[in-house]
């Protein structure tokens, strides 16, 4: 208790010092006068008085000194100081100061925009309650390496029955929907998810109910289907209206009744989505019309699952009862199908289960292996930072030598100037924290956004949550350590008493005492080559990626996507709404030429057919597109042989497909294709032309055989092509006439969205791009530390040397020798750090072999120019002391002793 | 500096200000110092001063209390009571001193 109120009574008088301290004094100067008075009364002159009074109270310094200590708490007062006396020396050195500040902004502020991206995507578990308990199912098969976590309508309902270690299995498909607003359809992000959903994450409707089975059935429940919105969405289409339960709205031209509303933490299962719209799964032939994923059964793979295990079980115990019931669940997946379950059983289908607490998205596959090589790459900088920092801090107080030998001889502990050394790293790292966590969250948004590309309905949360925060404390106060820490020790051990005693450096303790600077400027110089490396390797690929052929000539290309699944036009009267949509486009000023295909290159769908030349030929697999005339035209795709399509190529003029070179070759070896026939074995088609081979969905990959269909032999009833237009200039025009065309011509579909090929082309390479650009700037920066770090070690270690060269000078050096000397200090350095970088990076860069195109790990043009850039850097970063050290004037130097 | 005031024990110097305050009343920081004096019979002189970090610890540990008043010349001066915890700690004190003092004496005793 007592220790508690002395401390206390001691912080609180912290903070009103001031004021205790006139107190103080004025209690003091009372006692004084009472003294003098009471003297003075006995018989002595004032003057007497007063000074036997001093004299009697004793050292009124020493006193009040006394008093002050016994009223604070040291450790703070000391901190306190410390404190004053680390910005004071900060401010002495500005250079040194922005030098530690920037370089650790830059390698915490990297770090923590990686993670958060990491946290966003791959730590932070749903919003939803027990969340440890959820698991993601996939299946594997023998002929497919990669997991499958896409799954059918029967096959899901048939896992759904199962309640053995599952206490609820649900579904989910997030789309893109249509709701009628006031002028047309309007695009609103949803999901589609089956009955048990909500119960399966457990998250309470903010009002009204959540969807239940009774909801997920085919029409839907008793009042036709229900739709559960979110808290945003109610906010802005219904401005929070009360009565909102029981409202219409026309979702995909189809009456949908609202039953409830759910809270905005609610996110659904897949963290990359903001759903506004949930309807049941039974409602997919409306959403998705005119497809029909339901219809198409056992075939069409198109929703997630997420199951919440009962209470006790493990995801072991999942796991193997899953084994055990996967022949059970092929058989019940469909019944009518033997050849497909046989199929399936030969291929060793199995189910498995995987913690679902993070929610399932397709994009944490695909950007974990990218975010965690930045992550290293980061990770990476910040250490070189902190070496960069302790090495300059070490030179530093190497250079304040003889401040600290004179405090350590006048009494001072050690343990107190190694706090007073750590409080002023503690400055520098809580400065540079501050800068790098005020640049970390605009760094995050744009590498989001750099990252998902073309994803344009995925969200990236990079906000900071406590993971981020307990990040940034911890990779905070380990640099802090590190960077202060060993300079400190280093600077106040014993062997500095010698340094009072001898006067000036002496150069047998110097020598010793320069080997760990060296040592830590060499890792730092190892590290930057490996960062340089990384970086040249990675930066290399994307080059060689953009300078395939592609085929066709992205630039001045703009895709317009049209959907016009719900509005009213099928058949040929729509194909005449393309044609003329096309040629009103076409009329836009700037647009060269305008085409319509369904798949356009690097717009993220692939579309496979198998062909075979006759019933018994074998069947080679085509990758597909249907295009409108024109399209090679407007893509520059060459033709080498035969015919484009015509708009008079009607589905009764007999089917027709053109060829790439590819396609052509491998169907047809040595036979002039046009005229011949390809056949799946439901349609003959003729080939009427064959043209140029192009890239089709990843630039990494060969462009694949392909074919084309018509636009116009399309039996589909509403199919929905993207508008792509060859132009002149700049699109800013388009976007606006394309709009405003389809409003006139088309009320009643959304607003077309406008893309130009080449940021489709970007956004297909979004984690090669995003790495390499990070390797670069991180190799620009490491480059740039360490040329700071080489120099300032170099100019602090020669400053201290200054008599020593004087005295070389005035025995007869020339300056040229005082050069090659100094020099010579970093240039072991930087040989030893770029040998033991080069040896690591060999040893380690396979690590990045899964992200090179074109471009082996040991790239020797790489290596060799990024050893030449190290040089060049260290040596203009070394040469720099060297001559200033060489304008040294003997006389001055020894002068100065 | 001081051969001719003996060095005050820390602990001592705590009980004297609290007795004396007990018999006493509220005194000042000069009164609690020269009743010391006084009844110490002159024999202990000590630096006067020292009182004050000794009344800063007596208020830490809520012994004594300390409020501004009025002094006999009529000026603003500051006046130390005994809390009733100090009250106690006289008891406690006395007590542990007089044990000591006890001891010390058997030890000084001419041997018998």
């Amino acid at each position: 208790m007592d220790a508690i109120r002395i401390l206390l009574s001691r912080v609180m008088a912290l903070f009103r010092g001031g004021k205790l301290d006139a107190d103080l004094d004025e209690e003091l100067r009372e006692h004084i006068d009472l003294a003098t008075e009471e003297k003075v009364r006995r018989g002595f002159s004032r003057d007497e008085a007063r000074a036997a009074a001093l004299c009697e109270f004793g050292g009124m310094t020493k006193i009040k000194e006394d008093y002050r200590v016994q009223r604070s708490v040291p450790l703070i007062e000391q901190v306190n100081r410390d404190l004053r006396f680390g910005i004071r020396q900060l401010r002495k050195a500005p250079g040194f100061a922005l030098t530690a500040i920037f370089t650790l902004a830059l390698g915490l502020g990297a770090n923590t925009a990686v993670f958060s991206l990491i946290n966003g995507l791959l730590l932070r578990p749903l919003p939803v309650p027990h969340a440890q308990d959820l698991s993601v199912l996939h299946f594997v098969r023998s002929d497919d390496p990669d997991s499958n976590f896409s799954f059918s309508a029967p096959m899901f309902r048939a896992l759904e029955k199962r309640r053995d270690v599952f206490e609820s299995v649900s579904s989910f498909s997030s789309r893109t929907m249509q709701v009628r607003g006031t002028s047309g359809n309007v695009e609103v992000p949803g999901a589609m998810v089956s009955g048990d959903f909500f119960h399966t994450l457990e998250v309470p409707p903010l009002m009204g109910r959540a969807l239940s089975p009774q909801d997920d059935r085919k029409g839907g429940a008793s009042t036709g289907f229900g739709v559960v919105i979110s808290e945003g969405f109610w906010q802005s289409w219904f401005n929070r209206a009360p009565d909102v339960v029981g409202r219409r709205l026309t979702i995909a031209n189809a009456p949908f009744t609202v039953v409830g509303v759910m809270p905005k933490q609610f996110i659904g299962a897949d963290p990359t989505r903001r759903p506004d719209l949930y309807v049941p799964l039974w409602s997919a032939p409306v959403i998705d019309a005119p497809y029909d994923n339901i219809a198409a059964g056992h075939h069409s793979w198109w929703m997630r699952i997420v199951a919440r295990r009962k209470p006790g079980v493990t995801l072991e115990q999942a796991n193997s009862a899953l084994a055990a019931v996967s022949n059970m669940i092929l058989d019940e997946t469909a019944p009518q199908d033997p050849t497909w379950i046989k199929r399936f059983r030969e291929e060793h289908f199995q189910l498995h289960a995987v913690p679902g607490s993070k929610g399932y998205s397709y994009l944490q596959l695909r950007f974990e292996k990218p975010l965690v090589a930045v992550f290293s790459l980061c990770a990476a900088m910040l250490l070189l930072a902190c070496l960069n920092l302790a090495s300059l801090l070490m030179a530093r107080s190497a250079a304040r030598a003889r401040e600290l030998a004179t405090r350590l001889a006048m009494g001072a502990t050690r343990r107190r100037l190694v706090q007073q050394l750590l409080v002023e790293s503690l400055l520098i790292a809580v400065l540079g924290t501050a800068a790098g966590m005020l640049a970390a969250p605009a760094v995050s948004q744009a590498l989001a956004v750099l990252l998902l590309g073309n994803e344009r309905h995925a969200v990236l949360d990079t906000s900071i949550d406590i993971r981020v925060f307990a990040f940034i404390a911890v990779s905070a106060i380990v640099s802090c350590v590190v960077i202060g820490l060993i300079p400190a020790l280093r600077a106040t051990s014993n062997n500095l008493n010698e340094q009072i005693k001898s006067g000036t450096q002496v150069a047998s303790t110097g020598e010793r005492r320069r080997v760990l600077p060296r040592v830590l400027m060499g890792l730092e110089v190892a590290l930057a080559l490996m960062l340089v490396v990384g970086a040249g390797l990675l930066a290399t690929s994307l080059s060689r990626l953009y300078r395939v052929g592609f085929g066709f000539e992205p630039h001045g290309v703009a895709n317009l996507s049209l959907d016009m699944g719900k509005q009213g036009l099928e058949g040929e009267p729509l194909l005449r709404w393309y044609q003329a949509y096309g040629d009103a486009i076409a009329k836009v000023p700037g647009v060269l030429n305008t085409a319509f295909a369904s798949i356009t290159p690097m717009d993220g769908s692939v579309w496979t057919a198998g062909y075979k030349t006759s019933a018994k030929g074998d069947e080679r697999d085509l990758h597909m597109s249907r295009v409108s005339p024109g399209f090679f035209a407007a893509m520059r795709i060459p033709q080498f042989a035969g015919r484009d399509f015509k708009w008079e190529d009607s589905a009764a003029s007999g089917q027709k497909i053109i060829l790439n070179q590819s396609a052509a070759k491998l169907l047809f070896p040595g036979v002039n294709p046009i005229g011949q026939h390809v056949t799946d074995d439901k349609t003959t088609l003729e080939v009427i032309g064959v043209v140029g081979n192009i890239r089709y969905a990843s630039l990494a990959e060969e462009p694949p055989p392909g074919g084309y269909f018509a636009i116009t032999q399309n039996e589909d009833k509403k199919p929905s092509y993207t508008c792509v237009v060859r132009l002149a200039g700049p699109p800013d025009q388009l976007a606006g006439a394309a709009r405003a065309l389809a409003a006139k011509m088309a009320p009643e579909i959304p607003a077309p969205v406008l893309t130009t090929l080449t940021s489709d082309i970007d956004g297909s390479i979004s984690s090669e791009r995003m790495m390499a650009m990070l390797a670069v700037f991180f190799a620009a920066c490491a480059l740039l530390v360490t040329a700071i770090g080489l120099y300032g070690t170099l100019a602090y270690s020669t400053a201290q040397r200054t008599s020593e060269i004087g005295i070389r000078m005035a025995l007869g050096a020339r300056r040229l020798q005082v050069v090659g000397l100094v020099f010579r200090e970093n240039v072991w350095t930087a040989a030893a750090g770029s040998l033991l970088g080069l040896v690591i990076a060999l040893l380690t860069s396979r690590a990045l072999s899964s992200f090179l195109y074109g471009t082996t790990v040991r790239d020797p043009l790489v290596m060799v120019a990024s050893v030449a850039m190290l040089a060049l850097v260290a040596s203009a970063a070394s040469l720099l002391p060297a001559i200033r050290a060489a304008r040294i004037e003997p006389i001055a130097a020894l002068r100065t002793e | 500096m001081g051969e001719s005031k003996s060095d005050v024990l820390q602990g001592t110097l705590d009980l004297m200000v609290l007795k004396t305050l007990e018999s006493m009343g509220p005194l000042h920081g000069f009164g609690i110092a020269r009743r010391i004096e006084q009844v110490s019979g002159d024999a202990l002189r000590l630096n006067q001063g020292t009182i004050y970090p000794a009344l800063l610890r007596l208020q830490q540990r809520g012994w004594i209390k300390a409020e501004w008043g009025q002094s006999e010349s009529n000026r603003r001066a500051k006046y130390y009571s005994l809390s009733r915890a100090g009250r106690r700690q006289i008891e406690s004190e006395t007590e542990n001193w007089e044990r000591i003092a006890a001891t010390m004496a058997r030890f000084l005793a001419p041997s018998s």
